[in-house]
């Protein structure tokens, strides 16, 4: 304790780095698999046994899976739906978890049930009659009509998450307000809100995840090659009998970058708490 | 920005003499018609495109289904039910999610949490660290489980390589996917590798919001890094931590498609899952009245588990602060 | 011995008699066809649009030819039709039927996995094309038998063959060397002869990867067994024959003495069939003529060679795999559709698909097709007496079957007679509940 802290930190700091760089190379490795095998040329079946560093790197698969049919569109069709879905899922959910963390009302155990419930039902199940619905609704084949499919689908996850945010917020500092005359919106969104980014954050970032790499509705609804999303793309890749990794691969890691850059920007939220202290002020 | 956005830090030290100052006119109290404006946009679409077809689900699993418009499903009452009930098959596939989610689950938290607390700090790299640590939920699902093949291939695998040639403790290669507890032991090391980025960013979010003057107050009282973690972080990010059992727990039961791309639940039924079950007899074989019991079997038992954990959580949050 | 000789006979005309019995019910059921309406005849006036759905994977050149070979060719002999193909991934595209059949929404014509007509055809979204198109039997009637087969169910056609492939031996002859062999095995008996000298040599004699009814019926029919009688009512009698047991006796025995690898359980994470017999690690395996361009574009220096499926007391049978065109009963376009699945059954469109490897299903075209690829020679000889899988609605769950109650053999839990004896029981109902 008494012999040198300055010593001790530069221990400490040893540690944590020995700790993080263990744990981001297990962590990452698959993804420098895949990255390396996406600079493999015409690999029908997959090298076995599986090599990090490829003989030749060619960025041949990057420039095939880009030219092949029309993946720069599919690319802005699941930017455009994944943005919206994102918007969408965290206004919602995020109401709802505020109304479910800050308000007493009759039925409220029911219907925060229901979304827990929801949260449990496999939505593989669901495809037949959320199908027809989505006929009768006139919504198949539609890139607009996969939105409120996908908002509904994340919207009990993230507001369960939400909820336990908010309940995190101390109920003075709504009390406050009240005092300052502020209404119920006022707090949600001039009080919870801003409190909240890292957990909005977060939402965000899942729920752009989640739509994003969504396959299975988007398979089955759309038929117009036109609106396909990325995910269909990528399996259109994937043959019967060969499959052209290469391209399979470099097709992934293309699909990678937005949800990166999606959340690098997000997770800046994460630090917050370490800034805006207001010890510090 | 920063100068409006209220600090959580001088909330907490104004907190003892919040109660004294509830008025009427405090949230509290006041009877929430408010609250439902706030639920009821979203809890509308919910309803219109997860519970409507929940329930058409539930009328599904009641019926021998046919898929056929127009065609005749006649009412067979529990007739699916007391089917599942009775095949060892789906018996098995309860079995190894329930013992997936019970070693999943706990290995998950701590590393997740281990991680979150290892990055919640000033520090050079942080934010690459994140993104890597983030790297495995974003790769896509193929690619990883073509890697775990190849992880626990039995010829040439990289496990069996250490296993019997760096460390020599089993004699002969070790048929991983081939048999039910080590396939299970190869599919459990995916579930966990893929899924620590995900608990690590919401306890990352959540370690956030810990003020971090409680903790210089505790590090000047002599508090270590652990006794820090232990009584300032903890109590803090509790309801985060419960939320997040609550959602690995159902998620856990609800594996599917790292057992669907590494065994498909073979070999001979032995690595089935509730869900690749379910796929099987619904999309495979067209019985969808039958798959659809078996959800809600799952749906039910995850409920009930689920709720327990709450009504424990709630329980003892109750009891620790009063 | 005399009941299995009696099994070999009535095996052997089996497929012929499963047509003849099949022609003579839908002449039968032809009044009843004649109140439907029938689909315009060949060269009928037709315009509007065709949806086609297929699993040709992206960027292949199938899909290549399809686009731009085929589908101009047909709308420039009909220039008031439109074509527009969807592709769909091939692991999904059964999920997307299934779906698609709930919601009423399919296509004009799907390029069906051969397996899925009587499915389809059960469940009542397919026109029945031997009653509906007027020329069918101009078709059918050029046609392999027994890709042709594979489109039958209760007594009607409910598709044509559009591509079709079967398995042979193939085989790495440097491997079969190291242990002195010069010959790839002929004969069930020449398996198991080769077997100890290939195991000393440290190289297995056969390797699959699955005991699915892909993979060991060649050896059930081989042997001179069947899965069910001609008119698909039951199995007991026959997928539990003497010489069914024969045939599976063969693989169980081989994997006893670890001339097969453990893959045959279908566990993942052994070393692929591919993988192993270009690395000389097995020395045979039964694969498709897909696996050609992948041989050459993995393991450039492997010289990839193959024979017939050894043969047994049933002579060499393989079994069909491949592709038909379906039409559906919710086509608002039957006669525009109908005619684009006349010209994909042209020798011009046919041949156009051969080129890019998908085998041609018309059969006179056979000596044409070694001078497209070499390598379709083999194929072509097998597939003169391939047999289909058993076409039924029930076939998921009898192959599901199968596939357990083989495992159980391989792995001496039970005996093989009593694992198949098992089986037929289990399919038995399965078949009484579509006889009706």
């Amino acid at each position: 304790m008494i012999a040198g802290p300055r010593s001790r930190r530069v221990t400490v700091a040893g540690v944590r780095y020995a700790l993080l760089i263990g744990a981001a190379v297990v962590l990452a490795l698959p993804f420098g698999y895949m990255v390396s095998t996406s600079l493999k040329a015409h690999t029908l079946l997959l090298e076995y046994p599986p090599r990090l560093i490829p003989k030749s790197p060619t960025l041949d698969n990057y420039t095939q899976a880009w030219g092949a049919n029309n993946f720069g569109r599919y690319f802005l069709n699941s930017a455009s739906v994944a943005v919206a879905t994102t918007v969408g899922t965290v206004l919602l959910a995020s109401m709802m978890a505020y109304g479910f963390a800050r308000f007493r009302f009759p039925g409220k155990g029911v219907l925060f049930g229901t979304v827990v419930v929801g949260l449990t039902i496999p939505t593989m199940l669901l495809i037949i009659p959320q199908f027809l619905l989505a006929k009768n609704l006139g919504l198949l084949d539609s890139l607009p009509g996969l939105v409120p499919f996908y908002v509904g689908t994340q919207i009990a996850f993230s507001t369960f998450l939400l909820r336990a945010f908010f309940e995190q917020i101390p109920m003075e500092l709504d009390e406050a307000m009240v005092i300052d005359g502020a209404g119920a919106w006022r707090r949600y969104w001039n009080l919870a809100i801003p409190l909240s980014k890292p957990a909005l954050a977060t939402v965000a970032i899942f729920t752009f995840l989640g739509s994003w790499d969504e396959f299975v509705w988007a398979l089955t609804v759309i038929n117009d090659v036109s609106k396909r999303t990325l995910p269909i793309g990528i399996a259109l890749f994937q043959g019967q009998h060969g499959t052209s990794w290469g391209l399979v691969f470099a097709a992934s890691v293309i699909a990678v970058v937005p949800v990166i850059a999606v959340y690098v920007t997000f997770q800046r939220q994460l630090v917050a708490g370490l800034t805006n202290g207001a010890l510090k002020s | 920005m920063t100068t409006t956005t209220p600090a959580i830090g001088s909330v907490t030290r104004t907190a003892p003499g919040g109660t004294d100052r509830r008025t009427p006119g405090s949230p509290r109290r006041r009877a929430g018609w408010a609250g439902l404006v706030f639920i009821v946009p979203g809890f509308a679409l919910y309803l219109l495109v997860i519970g409507w077809p929940a329930v058409q689900a539930l009328l599904i699993s009641l019926r021998d289904y046919k898929i056929t418009p127009g065609a005749e499903s006649p009412w067979i009452g529990l007739a699916n039910y007391t089917r599942a009930l009775h095949d060892p098959v789906l018996a098995r596939s309860f079995v190894n999610a329930g013992v997936y989610m019970l070693t999943t689950v706990p290995t998950q938290i701590l590393i997740g949490l281990g991680l979150a607390v290892l990055l919640d700090t000033v520090l050079p790299g942080r934010t690459l660290f994140r993104v890597l640590f983030y790297l495995p939920v974003v790769t896509s699902w193929v690619v990883v489980s073509l890697l775990f093949q190849y992880l626990f291939a039995t010829d040439h695998g990289v496990v069996n390589w250490f296993l019997v040639d760096v460390l020599g403790v089993v004699g002969h290669p070790v048929n991983w996917l081939g048999q039910r507890w080590t396939a299970m032991v190869a599919i459990g090391a995916l579930g966990v590798w893929k899924g620590v980025g995900w608990s690590m960013l919401i306890f990352l979010a959540a370690l956030t919001g810990v003020p971090r003057e409680l903790h210089e107050a505790a590090a000047l009282d002599g508090a270590g890094a652990w006794r820090r973690f232990k009584h300032v972080s903890m109590p803090f990010i509790r309801p985060t931590m419960v939320t997040v059992v609550i959602l690995l727990v159902i998620g856990g039961f609800n594996v599917f498609t790292s057992v669907l791309l590494m065994t498909n639940g073979g070999p001979l039924d032995q690595t089935q899952v509730p869900l690749t079950y379910m796929y099987r007899q619904a999309f495979g074989y067209l019985d969808f009245g039958y798959g659809s019991a078996i959800s809600f079997l799952l749906t039910g038992l995850v409920l009930v588990i689920a709720g327990l954990q709450y009504w424990w959580a709630r329980r003892t949050a109750d009891g620790g602060a009063k | 011995m005399f009941s299995t000789a009696r099994r070999t006979a009535l095996t052997a005309i089996g497929a012929a008699a499963a047509l003849a019995l099949t022609l003579t019910a839908c002449s039968s059921g032809g009044g009843a066809g004649a109140a439907q309406t029938p689909i315009a005849s060949a060269g009928a006036t037709i315009s509007g649009t065709v949806t086609f759905w297929h699993a040709y994977s992206a960027d292949s050149q199938e899909v290549k030819t399809l686009e731009t070979v085929i589908i101009p060719k047909f709308e420039q002999l009909h220039p008031g039709v439109k074509v527009t193909d969807v592709a769909v991934p091939y692991d999904q595209l059964h999920q997307k039927l299934v779906t698609a059949v709930a919601g009423d929404t399919l296509p004009d014509l799907v390029r069906s996995d051969i397996m899925w007509v009587p499915e389809l055809a059960d469940l009542g979204v397919l026109v029945p094309l031997d009653q509906q198109m007027p020329d069918f039997s101009t078709y059918s009637a050029q046609v392999y038998k027994g890709a042709l087969a594979t489109n039958a169910w209760k007594g009607h056609y409910y598709g044509l063959p559009l591509d079709t492939n079967t398995r042979v031996l193939l085989y790495n002859s440097d491997a079969l060397a190291k242990a002195g062999i010069t010959t790839p095995p002929a004969t069930f008996a020449d398996l198991r002869a080769d077997a100890p000298k290939l195991t000393a040599a440290g190289v297995s004699t056969f390797a699959d990867n699955s005991t699915s009814g892909w993979n060991v019926l060649p050896w059930i029919w081989s042997a001179g067994g069947a899965v069910t009688d001609d008119e698909v009512t039951k199995a007991t009698g026959y997928l539990n024959s003497a010489a069914s047991v024969a045939g599976v006796q063969l693989l169980v025995d081989l994997y006893k003495q670890k001339a097969i690898p453990d893959i045959i359980l279908g566990g993942t994470g052994g070393t692929a069939t591919s993988d192993g017999l270009a690395t000389g690690k097995y020395a045979t395996i039964l694969d498709g003529p897909w696996m050609y361009p992948i041989f050459a574009s993995q393991y450039p220096q492997f010289q990839l060679k193959a024979a017939p499926v050894p043969s047994g007391d049933g002579g060499s049978i393989s079994v069909v795999g491949g592709e038909s065109v379906v039409l559906t009963k919710s086509s608002k376009n039957k006669d525009a559709a109908a005619e684009f699945l006349r010209y994909l059954l042209s020798q011009d469109a046919q041949l156009a698909m051969a080129k890019v490897g998908q085998m041609p299903v018309l059969s006179n075209l056979g000596d044409q097709l070694t001078s497209i690829n070499a390598y379709y020679g083999p194929f072509v000889t097998q597939l003169a007496t391939a047999r289909p899988r058993t076409p039924t609605p029930a076939w998921p769950k009898i192959d599901d079957i199968l596939k357990a109650q083989i495992q159980k053999a391989l792995q001496g839990d039970v005996s093989v007679q009593d694992a198949l004896d098992q089986a037929a029981a289990q399919i038995d109902p399965l078949l009484a509940k579509y006889a009706g």
